[in-house]
């Protein structure tokens, strides 16, 4: 029994020495960011806007950060609190949270919800957390077809056992089950396990799944209204069932 | 000045390395992917090539076998600029002749400035 703890522990360790090694490769791309706009501001006449864009880029890496680090705390504390709320609610904020980075990157994001869903029972900071971290990844991979701007969508819907999907969703057509999962057995060992989508290690979408392991769900490849994307079920709140 | 394609896959800083470039008084035609920039060398001529390896589908070195298989872009100069350390590159010494790679450049260590001195004399044959 022991010996199992053991074997589970070191795991658990090196899962999460995995996860840093690719939050540590994923940082390193805002810092270039911020040191080669530094540059070229102090080069530039006008050197508002790019100020502007560093602040941006370093708002989003902590808030990376920030999920990473809920991602570790929640896995250490095994009584996760769980609470009703809206899946609506947190596409709407994450949408709100995404709007800025969407900006930078010159990309659209829209909320897509088909009905009205009843609420889940999740942890709401990390839900909205691991949602934020992945729509990070999504506007970066994002590129413009001709001068149309690519655009990202925050959906949800019901699947076929009821439960709901809710996740994010791009045009990109390289995003398919067998490159996920690859993906998932290659990151934190590789530089960019993502790479047909990205060209760096995407970090944010495994602590967006270290996050909704610990509401007992994960990511998986999903498709609304034939956009592909990622996305996890959330089992509703039955509890309101009885009112 | 000169003509030159940027392969960056990156919009921050494909916008960036484009705009310091263009300060320098280049003429910057910028890419995000191997193949974006086959199809644009294909359409109009370049005098140089800056590159990442680092890309999203095809990478970069993937791109440079391309781009050197064909005999019109074979005197073309190429400056890797990429955020993998040349160390960590599978480019040896033979390969790195066989792609005729001019310099390689390690983003975290190199500034706009030492990216743009590190043209000239790259240029320079071209011009005269």
């Amino acid at each position: 029994m022991q010996g199992l703890r053991d074997e589970q522990n070191n795991d658990a360790i090196a899962a999460q020495k995995r996860l840093l090694f690719s939050l540590a490769e994923s940082l390193r791309l805002p810092l270039l960011q911020v040191a080669r706009q530094a540059e070229l501001a102090q080069l530039s006449k006008r050197p508002k806007p790019i100020l502007k864009n560093i602040e941006l880029t370093a708002d989003a890496s902590l808030r990376l950060l920030d999920s990473y680090l809920l991602s570790l705390q929640l896995a250490h504390d095994p009584k996760t609190p769980l609470s009703q709320v809206s899946v609506a609610t947190i596409l709407d904020k994450t949408a709100g949270e995404l709007q800025k980075q969407a900006g930078l990157y010159n990309c659209n994001v829209q909320i897509k919800i088909s009905g009205r869903y009843e609420p889940v029972l999740v942890h709401p900071e990390a839900l909205q957390s691991a949602l934020v971290s992945l729509g990070l990844v999504f506007i970066e991979a994002q590129q413009p077809v001709g001068k149309q701007k690519p655009t990202i969508q925050l959906a949800a819907h019901r699947n076929n056992a009821g439960g709901i999907v809710a996740g994010i969703f791009s045009d990109a057509d390289n995003l398919s089950s067998a490159m996920f999962h690859r993906a998932k057995q290659l990151y934190g060992k590789s530089r960019h396990p993502l790479s047909q989508m990205l060209s760096t290690s995407g970090a944010g979408v495994f602590i967006a799944d270290s996050l909704l392991a610990n509401m007992s769900t994960h990511l998986r490849v999903a498709h609304h209204h034939k956009r592909a994307g990622l996305a996890a079920t959330l089992l509703s709140s039955r509890q309101l069932e009885l009112v | 000045m000169a003509n030159v394609l940027l392969l960056e896959p990156d919009a921050i800083l494909g916008c960036t390395y484009e705009r310091a470039l263009q300060t320098a008084g280049h003429v910057v035609r910028w890419c995000r992917t191997a193949q974006e920039a086959l199809y644009d060398i294909d359409r109009s001529s370049v005098d140089l090539v800056i590159t990442e390896l680092q890309l999203a589908l095809h990478n970069g070195i993937e791109f440079l076998y391309e781009f050197r298989s064909y005999h019109e872009w074979k005197h073309i100069p190429v400056v890797v600029l990429s955020s993998v350390s040349p160390d960590h590159t599978a480019i040896g010494r033979s390969l790195w002749e066989h792609l005729k790679i001019s310099a390689y450049h390690y983003k975290p260590t190199t500034r706009l400035s030492d990216l743009i001195d590190s043209l000239i004399p790259l240029l320079e044959p071209a011009r005269a």
